[in-house]
Protein backbone atom coordinates (compact mmCIF):
# COMPACT_ATOMS: atom_id res chain seq x y z
CA UNK A 1 0.00 0.00 0.00
CA UNK A 2 1.93 2.83 1.33
CA UNK A 3 5.51 1.00 0.90
CA UNK A 4 7.15 2.33 4.03
CA UNK A 5 9.83 1.16 5.11
CA UNK A 6 9.87 2.29 8.94
CA UNK A 7 7.14 3.18 11.25
CA UNK A 8 7.68 4.98 14.63
CA UNK A 9 11.05 4.93 14.01
CA UNK A 10 11.99 1.15 13.32
CA UNK A 11 11.61 -1.00 10.22
CA UNK A 12 8.29 -1.56 9.48
CA UNK A 13 5.92 -5.28 9.87
CA UNK A 14 6.49 -6.57 7.05
CA UNK A 15 10.05 -5.58 6.50
CA UNK A 16 10.66 -7.42 9.43
CA UNK A 17 8.35 -10.65 9.32
CA UNK A 18 7.29 -10.83 5.23
CA UNK A 19 4.26 -9.40 4.13
CA UNK A 20 2.56 -13.05 4.26
CA UNK A 21 3.04 -12.37 7.66
CA UNK A 22 2.17 -8.93 8.07
CA UNK A 23 -1.27 -9.10 6.71
CA UNK A 24 -2.13 -12.14 8.33
CA UNK A 25 -1.25 -10.04 11.78
CA UNK A 26 -3.42 -7.56 11.43
CA UNK A 27 -6.25 -10.05 10.44
CA UNK A 28 -5.61 -11.82 13.27
CA UNK A 29 -5.61 -8.33 15.48
CA UNK A 30 -8.44 -6.86 14.04
CA UNK A 31 -10.14 -10.38 15.47
CA UNK A 32 -9.06 -10.86 19.07
CA UNK A 33 -10.35 -6.91 19.01
CA UNK A 34 -13.50 -8.12 18.77
CA UNK A 35 -12.94 -11.51 20.87
CA UNK A 36 -11.26 -9.53 23.46
CA UNK A 37 -14.54 -6.75 23.75
CA UNK A 38 -16.72 -9.46 23.96
CA UNK A 39 -14.92 -11.52 26.41
CA UNK A 40 -17.94 -13.07 28.93
CA UNK A 41 -15.91 -11.96 31.82
CA UNK A 42 -16.63 -8.59 31.77
CA UNK A 43 -20.51 -9.48 31.14
CA UNK A 44 -21.35 -8.62 34.71
CA UNK A 45 -19.98 -5.00 34.29
CA UNK A 46 -21.25 -3.90 31.08
CA UNK A 47 -25.01 -4.89 29.57
CA UNK A 48 -24.79 -6.99 26.35
CA UNK A 49 -27.04 -4.43 24.98
CA UNK A 50 -24.00 -1.75 25.47
CA UNK A 51 -21.29 -4.02 24.52
CA UNK A 52 -22.84 -4.69 21.24
CA UNK A 53 -23.20 -0.83 20.38
CA UNK A 54 -19.52 -0.61 21.71
CA UNK A 55 -18.57 -3.41 19.49
CA UNK A 56 -20.97 -2.06 15.89
CA UNK A 57 -18.72 1.40 16.77
CA UNK A 58 -15.71 -0.09 16.53
CA UNK A 59 -16.75 -2.15 13.02
CA UNK A 60 -18.16 1.23 11.82
CA UNK A 61 -14.92 3.13 12.24
CA UNK A 62 -12.79 0.63 10.54
CA UNK A 63 -14.91 -0.34 7.74
CA UNK A 64 -15.62 1.07 4.41
CA UNK A 65 -17.67 3.86 6.31
CA UNK A 66 -14.12 4.65 8.41
CA UNK A 67 -10.13 3.45 8.02
CA UNK A 68 -10.91 1.48 4.91
CA UNK A 69 -12.70 3.53 3.00
CA UNK A 70 -10.17 6.36 3.96
CA UNK A 71 -7.73 4.41 2.81
CA UNK A 72 -8.95 3.40 -0.76
CA UNK A 73 -9.51 7.39 -1.41
CA UNK A 74 -5.74 7.79 -0.11
CA UNK A 75 -4.65 5.73 -2.41
CA UNK A 76 -6.10 7.09 -5.60
CA UNK A 77 -5.10 10.18 -4.59
CA UNK A 78 -1.43 9.76 -5.39
CA UNK A 79 -0.95 12.49 -8.07
CA UNK A 80 -3.72 14.41 -7.95
CA UNK A 81 -3.01 18.19 -8.67
CA UNK A 82 -4.75 20.28 -5.47
CA UNK A 83 -6.04 22.49 -8.18
CA UNK A 84 -8.57 19.86 -9.34
CA UNK A 85 -9.50 18.62 -5.94
CA UNK A 86 -11.84 20.08 -3.37
CA UNK A 87 -11.50 20.44 0.11
CA UNK A 88 -14.75 18.09 0.82
CA UNK A 89 -12.07 15.90 -0.95
CA UNK A 90 -8.79 15.73 1.52
CA UNK A 91 -11.49 15.78 4.44
CA UNK A 92 -13.08 12.61 3.44
CA UNK A 93 -9.67 11.24 3.68
CA UNK A 94 -8.74 12.44 7.04
CA UNK A 95 -12.38 12.22 8.71
CA UNK A 96 -12.26 8.69 7.45
CA UNK A 97 -8.51 7.22 7.80
CA UNK A 98 -7.98 9.32 11.19
CA UNK A 99 -10.90 10.72 12.49
CA UNK A 100 -12.99 7.92 12.83
CA UNK A 101 -10.76 5.73 14.81
CA UNK A 102 -10.43 8.93 17.52
CA UNK A 103 -14.16 9.04 17.07
CA UNK A 104 -15.34 5.57 17.59
CA UNK A 105 -13.05 4.92 20.87
CA UNK A 106 -14.87 8.31 22.69
CA UNK A 107 -17.73 7.00 21.38
CA UNK A 108 -17.16 3.47 22.93
CA UNK A 109 -15.80 4.82 26.19
CA UNK A 110 -19.01 6.47 26.39
CA UNK A 111 -21.39 4.10 25.88
CA UNK A 112 -19.69 1.44 28.37
CA UNK A 113 -19.83 4.54 30.60
CA UNK A 114 -23.62 4.94 30.62
CA UNK A 115 -23.36 8.29 29.20
CA UNK A 116 -27.08 9.59 27.70
CA UNK A 117 -27.51 10.10 23.97
CA UNK A 118 -26.30 13.44 23.88
CA UNK A 119 -23.25 13.60 25.84
CA UNK A 120 -22.50 10.83 23.37
CA UNK A 121 -22.68 12.73 20.28
CA UNK A 122 -20.73 15.71 22.22
CA UNK A 123 -18.10 13.01 22.24
CA UNK A 124 -18.35 11.94 19.36
CA UNK A 125 -18.13 15.60 18.04
CA UNK A 126 -15.25 16.56 20.11
CA UNK A 127 -13.42 13.85 18.92
CA UNK A 128 -13.77 14.46 15.38
CA UNK A 129 -12.84 17.95 15.40
CA UNK A 130 -9.36 16.90 17.41
CA UNK A 131 -8.48 13.99 15.14
CA UNK A 132 -9.07 16.66 12.15
CA UNK A 133 -7.07 19.31 13.87
CA UNK A 134 -4.47 16.26 14.21
CA UNK A 135 -4.49 16.34 10.29
CA UNK A 136 -4.63 19.91 9.44
CA UNK A 137 -2.11 21.44 12.68
CA UNK A 138 0.30 18.64 10.70
CA UNK A 139 -0.11 19.60 7.36
CA UNK A 140 0.91 23.38 8.17
CA UNK A 141 3.63 22.01 10.83
CA UNK A 142 5.12 20.46 7.61
CA UNK A 143 5.26 23.30 5.57
CA UNK A 144 6.48 25.97 8.44
CA UNK A 145 8.88 23.55 9.50
CA UNK A 146 10.35 23.52 5.74
CA UNK A 147 10.74 27.09 5.86
CA UNK A 148 12.40 27.11 8.78
CA UNK A 149 15.15 25.10 8.02
CA UNK A 150 15.32 25.70 4.13
CA UNK A 151 14.63 29.40 4.92
CA UNK A 152 12.46 29.46 1.59
CA UNK A 153 8.86 28.35 1.93
CA UNK A 154 8.18 24.88 0.74
CA UNK A 155 9.58 24.30 -3.02
CA UNK A 156 7.49 20.92 -3.90
CA UNK A 157 5.96 20.06 -6.93
CA UNK A 158 2.23 20.41 -6.80
CA UNK A 159 1.73 17.53 -8.79
CA UNK A 160 3.43 14.51 -6.95
CA UNK A 161 3.00 13.95 -3.31
CA UNK A 162 0.48 14.14 -0.87
CA UNK A 163 -2.78 16.21 -0.28
CA UNK A 164 -2.23 18.55 2.29
CA UNK A 165 -4.79 21.74 3.55
CA UNK A 166 -1.96 24.36 3.19
CA UNK A 167 -1.53 22.92 -0.47
CA UNK A 168 -5.50 23.08 -0.90
CA UNK A 169 -6.64 26.54 1.04
CA UNK A 170 -3.43 27.77 1.73
CA UNK A 171 -1.28 28.27 5.14
CA UNK A 172 -3.22 31.22 6.86
CA UNK A 173 -6.45 29.63 5.80
CA UNK A 174 -5.48 26.32 7.10
CA UNK A 175 -4.34 27.71 10.10
CA UNK A 176 -7.66 29.43 10.44
CA UNK A 177 -9.18 26.29 10.54
CA UNK A 178 -7.11 24.35 12.93
CA UNK A 179 -8.49 27.45 15.15
CA UNK A 180 -12.05 26.83 14.16
CA UNK A 181 -12.01 23.19 14.76
CA UNK A 182 -10.57 23.88 17.64
CA UNK A 183 -12.90 25.98 19.58
CA UNK A 184 -15.73 23.49 18.17
CA UNK A 185 -14.23 20.40 20.05
CA UNK A 186 -14.14 23.16 23.14
CA UNK A 187 -17.40 23.73 22.94
CA UNK A 188 -18.33 20.61 23.06
CA UNK A 189 -16.89 19.97 26.46
CA UNK A 190 -19.97 22.55 27.75
CA UNK A 191 -21.90 20.76 30.42
CA UNK A 192 -19.38 17.46 31.20
CA UNK A 193 -18.11 17.92 35.17
CA UNK A 194 -14.83 19.96 34.11
CA UNK A 195 -13.07 18.24 36.57
CA UNK A 196 -13.44 14.93 34.54
CA UNK A 197 -13.45 16.41 31.52
CA UNK A 198 -9.17 17.79 32.37
CA UNK A 199 -7.78 14.81 30.04
CA UNK A 200 -9.86 15.01 27.06
CA UNK A 201 -8.94 18.69 27.38
CA UNK A 202 -5.48 18.24 27.51
CA UNK A 203 -5.34 15.56 25.13
CA UNK A 204 -6.90 18.13 22.44
CA UNK A 205 -4.39 21.09 23.32
CA UNK A 206 -1.31 18.45 23.37
CA UNK A 207 -2.58 17.44 19.81
CA UNK A 208 -3.04 20.74 18.41
CA UNK A 209 0.09 22.63 20.79
CA UNK A 210 2.67 20.39 19.40
CA UNK A 211 4.43 23.33 17.45
CA UNK A 212 5.34 23.49 21.44
CA UNK B 1 -13.45 -26.12 -1.01
CA UNK B 2 -16.69 -25.65 0.68
CA UNK B 3 -14.93 -24.55 3.75
CA UNK B 4 -11.46 -24.33 2.55
CA UNK B 5 -8.91 -21.70 1.48
CA UNK B 6 -7.90 -23.91 -1.22
CA UNK B 7 -8.73 -22.25 -4.70
CA UNK B 8 -8.78 -25.74 -6.33
CA UNK B 9 -12.39 -25.71 -8.61
CA UNK B 10 -14.94 -28.20 -7.01
CA UNK B 11 -15.40 -30.72 -10.06
CA UNK B 12 -18.19 -33.59 -8.86
CA UNK B 13 -18.05 -36.54 -10.33
CA UNK B 14 -21.17 -35.04 -12.76
CA UNK B 15 -20.68 -31.83 -13.47
CA UNK B 16 -21.93 -31.07 -16.85
CA UNK B 17 -20.28 -27.82 -17.12
CA UNK B 18 -16.47 -27.22 -18.73
CA UNK B 19 -14.46 -28.05 -16.27
CA UNK B 20 -10.97 -26.06 -15.68
CA UNK B 21 -9.16 -29.22 -15.38
CA UNK B 22 -10.29 -33.15 -16.18
CA UNK B 23 -12.67 -34.88 -13.90
CA UNK B 24 -10.32 -37.30 -12.10
CA UNK B 25 -11.10 -37.27 -8.45
CA UNK B 26 -13.28 -41.20 -8.40
CA UNK B 27 -11.22 -43.00 -6.70
CA UNK B 28 -11.78 -41.28 -3.10
CA UNK B 29 -15.91 -41.19 -3.10
CA UNK B 30 -15.62 -44.64 -4.33
CA UNK B 31 -13.40 -46.00 -1.37
CA UNK B 32 -15.50 -45.02 1.29
CA UNK B 33 -17.55 -47.45 3.24
CA UNK B 34 -21.24 -46.35 4.02
CA UNK B 35 -21.40 -44.53 0.62
CA UNK B 36 -25.04 -42.28 0.68
CA UNK B 37 -26.56 -44.97 3.93
CA UNK B 38 -27.22 -41.99 6.02
CA UNK B 39 -27.28 -42.98 10.20
CA UNK B 40 -30.25 -44.64 11.57
CA UNK B 41 -32.72 -42.76 9.84
CA UNK B 42 -34.62 -44.22 7.12
CA UNK B 43 -36.09 -41.06 5.43
CA UNK B 44 -32.71 -39.62 5.22
CA UNK B 45 -32.05 -41.39 2.02
CA UNK B 46 -35.34 -39.49 0.54
CA UNK B 47 -34.30 -36.02 1.77
CA UNK B 48 -33.18 -33.60 -1.47
CA UNK B 49 -30.45 -32.19 0.06
CA UNK B 50 -29.79 -30.89 -3.90
CA UNK B 51 -33.10 -29.08 -3.34
CA UNK B 52 -32.84 -27.71 0.18
CA UNK B 53 -29.30 -26.33 -0.35
CA UNK B 54 -30.76 -24.53 -3.52
CA UNK B 55 -33.69 -23.11 -1.96
CA UNK B 56 -31.36 -21.63 0.88
CA UNK B 57 -28.81 -20.62 -1.48
CA UNK B 58 -30.86 -18.81 -3.57
CA UNK B 59 -32.14 -16.82 -0.09
CA UNK B 60 -28.88 -16.36 1.25
CA UNK B 61 -27.39 -14.99 -2.36
CA UNK B 62 -30.49 -12.39 -2.29
CA UNK B 63 -29.76 -10.74 0.74
CA UNK B 64 -25.75 -10.60 0.34
CA UNK B 65 -26.77 -8.77 -2.84
CA UNK B 66 -28.75 -6.15 -0.17
CA UNK B 67 -26.19 -6.21 2.32
CA UNK B 68 -23.26 -5.01 0.44
CA UNK B 69 -24.46 -1.98 -1.85
CA UNK B 70 -21.92 0.03 -3.87
CA UNK B 71 -21.33 3.04 -2.58
CA UNK B 72 -18.89 5.86 -2.73
CA UNK B 73 -15.91 4.97 -3.25
CA UNK B 74 -17.07 2.23 -5.73
CA UNK B 75 -14.24 -0.03 -6.31
CA UNK B 76 -14.16 -1.60 -2.79
CA UNK B 77 -17.63 -2.21 -2.62
CA UNK B 78 -16.58 -3.82 -6.03
CA UNK B 79 -13.62 -5.95 -4.65
CA UNK B 80 -16.61 -7.00 -1.96
CA UNK B 81 -19.13 -7.93 -4.21
CA UNK B 82 -16.73 -9.39 -6.78
CA UNK B 83 -15.98 -12.12 -3.75
CA UNK B 84 -18.83 -12.41 -1.88
CA UNK B 85 -21.61 -12.76 -4.61
CA UNK B 86 -18.93 -15.18 -7.02
CA UNK B 87 -21.20 -17.48 -8.86
CA UNK B 88 -19.29 -20.50 -7.97
CA UNK B 89 -19.83 -20.03 -3.99
CA UNK B 90 -21.23 -23.04 -2.99
CA UNK B 91 -22.62 -20.99 0.16
CA UNK B 92 -21.58 -24.31 2.45
CA UNK B 93 -20.78 -21.92 5.80
CA UNK B 94 -24.64 -20.50 5.71
CA UNK B 95 -26.36 -23.34 4.96
CA UNK B 96 -25.08 -25.13 7.51
CA UNK B 97 -25.24 -21.96 10.11
CA UNK B 98 -29.04 -22.25 8.69
CA UNK B 99 -29.16 -26.00 9.12
CA UNK B 100 -27.53 -26.30 12.69
CA UNK B 101 -30.64 -23.38 13.47
CA UNK B 102 -33.13 -24.93 12.36
CA UNK B 103 -32.32 -28.73 14.31
CA UNK B 104 -33.35 -27.02 17.53
CA UNK B 105 -36.41 -25.23 16.36
CA UNK B 106 -35.09 -22.24 15.75
CA UNK B 107 -36.52 -19.74 13.18
CA UNK B 108 -34.27 -19.20 10.32
CA UNK B 109 -35.16 -15.82 10.03
CA UNK B 110 -32.72 -15.43 13.49
CA UNK B 111 -30.18 -16.99 11.00
CA UNK B 112 -29.98 -15.69 7.80
CA UNK B 113 -27.86 -12.44 9.11
CA UNK B 114 -25.49 -14.56 10.70
CA UNK B 115 -25.50 -17.14 7.90
CA UNK B 116 -24.34 -13.87 5.11
CA UNK B 117 -21.89 -12.70 7.98
CA UNK B 118 -20.06 -16.08 8.14
CA UNK B 119 -19.85 -16.05 4.03
CA UNK B 120 -18.43 -12.70 4.39
CA UNK B 121 -15.88 -13.91 6.49
CA UNK B 122 -15.66 -17.04 4.71
CA UNK B 123 -14.98 -14.61 1.62
CA UNK B 124 -12.50 -12.27 3.67
CA UNK B 125 -10.17 -15.12 4.65
CA UNK B 126 -10.29 -15.95 0.46
CA UNK B 127 -9.34 -12.98 -0.72
CA UNK B 128 -6.06 -12.42 1.52
CA UNK B 129 -5.21 -16.22 1.05
CA UNK B 130 -5.04 -15.73 -2.35
CA UNK B 131 -3.00 -12.86 -2.29
CA UNK B 132 0.38 -12.60 -4.28
CA UNK B 133 2.10 -12.91 -0.85
CA UNK B 134 0.25 -15.84 0.44
CA UNK B 135 -0.70 -18.55 -1.71
CA UNK B 136 -0.44 -16.78 -4.45
CA UNK B 137 -3.49 -18.25 -6.40
CA UNK B 138 -4.02 -16.22 -9.24
CA UNK B 139 -7.71 -18.28 -9.70
CA UNK B 140 -10.38 -18.52 -7.52
CA UNK B 141 -13.82 -20.67 -8.16
CA UNK B 142 -12.70 -21.16 -11.86
CA UNK B 143 -12.52 -17.20 -12.66
CA UNK B 144 -9.61 -14.69 -11.81
CA UNK B 145 -9.19 -13.69 -7.78
CA UNK B 146 -9.62 -10.62 -6.19
CA UNK B 147 -6.60 -9.19 -6.35
CA UNK B 148 -5.86 -10.04 -10.40
CA UNK B 149 -9.08 -7.61 -11.03
CA UNK B 150 -8.70 -5.34 -8.41
CA UNK B 151 -4.96 -5.22 -7.51
CA UNK B 152 -3.59 -6.34 -3.90
CA UNK B 153 -4.43 -3.61 -2.53
CA UNK B 154 -8.30 -3.00 -2.49
CA UNK B 155 -7.99 -7.14 -2.34
CA UNK B 156 -6.30 -6.66 0.88
CA UNK B 157 -8.52 -3.43 1.72
CA UNK B 158 -11.57 -5.38 0.98
CA UNK B 159 -11.15 -8.44 2.73
CA UNK B 160 -10.79 -5.92 5.89
CA UNK B 161 -13.85 -4.16 5.28
CA UNK B 162 -16.01 -7.44 4.77
CA UNK B 163 -14.87 -8.56 8.80
CA UNK B 164 -16.43 -5.81 10.51
CA UNK B 165 -19.52 -5.05 8.10
CA UNK B 166 -20.32 -8.96 8.86
CA UNK B 167 -20.45 -8.07 12.47
CA UNK B 168 -22.54 -5.11 11.44
CA UNK B 169 -24.63 -7.12 9.78
CA UNK B 170 -25.88 -9.84 12.61
CA UNK B 171 -26.66 -6.48 14.99
CA UNK B 172 -28.53 -4.85 12.63
CA UNK B 173 -30.30 -7.53 10.82
CA UNK B 174 -31.00 -9.97 13.73
CA UNK B 175 -34.23 -9.29 14.53
CA UNK B 176 -34.06 -8.81 18.95
CA UNK B 177 -37.25 -10.44 19.39
CA UNK B 178 -36.01 -13.74 18.12
CA UNK B 179 -32.53 -13.41 19.63
CA UNK B 180 -31.38 -12.33 22.33
CA UNK B 181 -28.06 -9.77 22.46
CA UNK B 182 -26.69 -12.05 24.92
CA UNK B 183 -26.64 -14.49 22.11
CA UNK B 184 -25.99 -11.77 19.92
CA UNK B 185 -22.46 -11.45 21.64
CA UNK B 186 -21.92 -14.75 21.79
CA UNK B 187 -22.01 -15.26 18.10
CA UNK B 188 -19.87 -12.72 17.57
CA UNK B 189 -17.36 -13.76 19.77
CA UNK B 190 -17.33 -16.99 17.98
CA UNK B 191 -16.42 -15.65 14.88
CA UNK B 192 -14.33 -13.25 16.15
CA UNK B 193 -12.26 -16.71 17.87
CA UNK B 194 -12.69 -18.39 14.38
CA UNK B 195 -11.04 -16.19 12.55
CA UNK B 196 -7.90 -15.16 14.92
CA UNK B 197 -4.70 -16.22 16.07
CA UNK B 198 -6.08 -19.65 17.19
CA UNK B 199 -7.96 -20.28 14.43
CA UNK B 200 -8.13 -19.30 10.70
CA UNK B 201 -5.04 -17.52 11.30
CA UNK B 202 -3.21 -19.74 12.74
CA UNK B 203 -4.01 -22.41 10.31
CA UNK B 204 -2.89 -19.97 7.59
CA UNK B 205 0.55 -19.21 9.30
CA UNK B 206 1.38 -22.94 9.68
CA UNK B 207 0.53 -23.78 6.30
CA UNK B 208 2.80 -20.91 4.84
CA UNK B 209 5.44 -21.40 7.84
CA UNK B 210 5.34 -24.72 8.42
CA UNK B 211 6.38 -26.03 12.13
CA UNK B 212 6.45 -28.28 14.86
CA UNK B 213 2.35 -29.49 14.13
CA UNK B 214 0.75 -32.43 13.01
CA UNK B 215 -0.37 -32.60 9.31
CA UNK B 216 -4.17 -31.91 10.79
CA UNK B 217 -3.11 -29.07 12.80
CA UNK B 218 -3.55 -26.94 8.75
CA UNK B 219 -6.70 -29.11 8.36
CA UNK B 220 -8.55 -28.16 11.47
CA UNK B 221 -7.54 -24.52 11.29
CA UNK B 222 -8.12 -23.88 7.90
CA UNK B 223 -10.67 -25.99 7.18
CA UNK B 224 -12.48 -27.00 9.83
CA UNK B 225 -12.98 -23.69 11.75
CA UNK B 226 -15.02 -22.38 9.58
CA UNK B 227 -17.52 -24.95 9.28
CA UNK B 228 -17.17 -25.61 13.13
CA UNK B 229 -17.96 -21.94 13.61
CA UNK B 230 -20.91 -21.85 11.36
CA UNK B 231 -22.92 -25.18 12.90
CA UNK B 232 -22.10 -22.99 16.52
CA UNK B 233 -23.35 -20.10 15.40
CA UNK B 234 -26.14 -21.63 14.23
CA UNK B 235 -26.79 -23.69 17.46
CA UNK B 236 -26.43 -20.45 19.45
CA UNK B 237 -29.40 -18.65 17.16
CA UNK B 238 -31.20 -21.64 17.71
CA UNK B 239 -31.42 -21.97 21.37
CA UNK B 240 -29.02 -25.13 21.92
CA UNK B 241 -27.54 -25.76 25.39
CA UNK B 242 -23.72 -25.72 25.77
CA UNK B 243 -23.23 -29.90 25.84
CA UNK B 244 -25.13 -29.53 22.15
CA UNK B 245 -23.13 -26.92 21.24
CA UNK B 246 -20.12 -28.79 21.51
CA UNK B 247 -21.48 -31.29 20.11
CA UNK B 248 -21.92 -29.30 16.98
CA UNK B 249 -18.54 -27.92 17.49
CA UNK B 250 -17.39 -31.60 17.00
CA UNK B 251 -19.35 -32.47 14.27
CA UNK B 252 -18.75 -28.99 12.54
CA UNK B 253 -14.67 -29.08 12.54
CA UNK B 254 -14.85 -32.92 11.42
CA UNK B 255 -17.35 -31.94 8.43
CA UNK B 256 -15.29 -29.22 7.47
CA UNK B 257 -11.63 -31.27 7.34
CA UNK B 258 -13.41 -34.28 5.70
CA UNK B 259 -14.39 -32.22 3.22
CA UNK B 260 -11.23 -30.89 2.31
CA UNK B 261 -9.45 -34.05 2.53
CA UNK B 262 -11.36 -35.69 -0.10
CA UNK B 263 -11.04 -32.60 -2.27
CA UNK B 264 -7.49 -33.18 -1.92
CA UNK B 265 -5.20 -33.95 -4.69
CA UNK B 266 -3.26 -36.75 -3.11
CA UNK B 267 -5.28 -40.19 -2.77
CA UNK B 268 -2.91 -42.17 -0.34
CA UNK B 269 -4.76 -44.19 1.84
CA UNK B 270 -3.73 -42.26 4.08
CA UNK B 271 -5.80 -39.64 3.25
CA UNK B 272 -8.11 -42.34 2.38
CA UNK B 273 -8.28 -43.55 6.06
CA UNK B 274 -8.63 -40.56 7.58
CA UNK B 275 -11.42 -39.48 5.19
CA UNK B 276 -13.32 -42.60 6.95
CA UNK B 277 -12.58 -42.01 10.25
CA UNK B 278 -13.61 -38.12 9.66
CA UNK B 279 -16.70 -39.26 8.59
CA UNK B 280 -17.72 -41.50 11.12
CA UNK B 281 -16.94 -38.91 13.51
CA UNK B 282 -19.43 -36.68 11.76
CA UNK B 283 -21.65 -39.18 11.77
CA UNK B 284 -21.04 -40.30 15.83
CA UNK B 285 -21.53 -37.21 16.92
CA UNK B 286 -24.74 -36.77 15.08
CA UNK B 287 -26.19 -39.81 17.35
CA UNK B 288 -27.22 -37.97 20.13
CA UNK B 289 -29.63 -36.36 17.63
CA UNK B 290 -30.71 -39.06 16.22
CA UNK B 291 -31.43 -40.81 19.32
CA UNK B 292 -33.85 -38.98 20.97
CA UNK B 293 -36.94 -38.53 18.08
CA UNK B 294 -38.72 -36.59 20.94
CA UNK B 295 -36.48 -33.77 21.34
CA UNK B 296 -35.12 -33.42 17.35
CA UNK B 297 -37.20 -34.33 15.07
CA UNK B 298 -35.81 -36.31 12.26
CA UNK B 299 -36.21 -34.49 9.43
CA UNK B 300 -34.24 -31.66 11.00
CA UNK B 301 -31.28 -33.72 11.82
CA UNK B 302 -31.41 -35.14 8.21
CA UNK B 303 -29.52 -32.33 6.78
CA UNK B 304 -26.77 -32.07 8.67
CA UNK B 305 -26.02 -35.97 7.77
CA UNK B 306 -26.81 -35.60 3.92
CA UNK B 307 -23.68 -32.97 4.71
CA UNK B 308 -21.35 -35.51 5.77
CA UNK B 309 -22.81 -37.67 2.81
CA UNK B 310 -21.93 -34.73 0.48
CA UNK B 311 -18.16 -33.78 1.82
CA UNK B 312 -17.60 -37.73 1.33
CA UNK B 313 -19.27 -38.76 -1.54
CA UNK B 314 -20.30 -35.64 -3.81
CA UNK B 315 -23.04 -37.13 -5.49
CA UNK B 316 -24.75 -34.22 -7.21
CA UNK B 317 -24.22 -30.99 -8.37
CA UNK B 318 -24.79 -28.11 -6.63
CA UNK B 319 -26.89 -25.88 -8.28
CA UNK B 320 -24.93 -22.38 -9.54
Amino acid sequence: MDNADLRRGKPTNHKVFGEDMAVLAGDALFALAFEHMTALSIALVVSPERKIRAVIELAKAIGTKGLVGGQVIDLCSEGLDPNDVGLEHLEFIHLHKTAALLEAVAVVGAILGGRTEEEIEKLRKYARCTGLMFQVVDDVLDVTKSTDELGTSAGKDVIAGKLTYPRLIGLERSRELAEKLSKEADEQHIGFDPNKAVPLVALASYITGRHN
Amino acid sequence: MLFSASATPLVPSLCLLAAEKPVNRRPMMMRLSGGGAIGSSSSSSNFDLKTYWGTLMTEINQKLDEAIPVKYPAGIYESMRYSVLAQGAKRAPPVMCVAACELFGGDRLAAFPTACALEMVHAASLIHDDLPCMDDDPVRRGKPSNHTVYGSDIAILAGDALFPLAFQHIVSHTPPDLVPRATILRVIAEIARTVGSTGMAAGQFVDLEGGPFPPSFVQEKKFGAMAECSAVCGGLLGGATDHELETLRRYGRAVGMLYQVVDDEKKTDGAIQMAQELKDKAKKELQVFDDDDDKYSEELVVPLHTFVDYAAHRHFLLPL
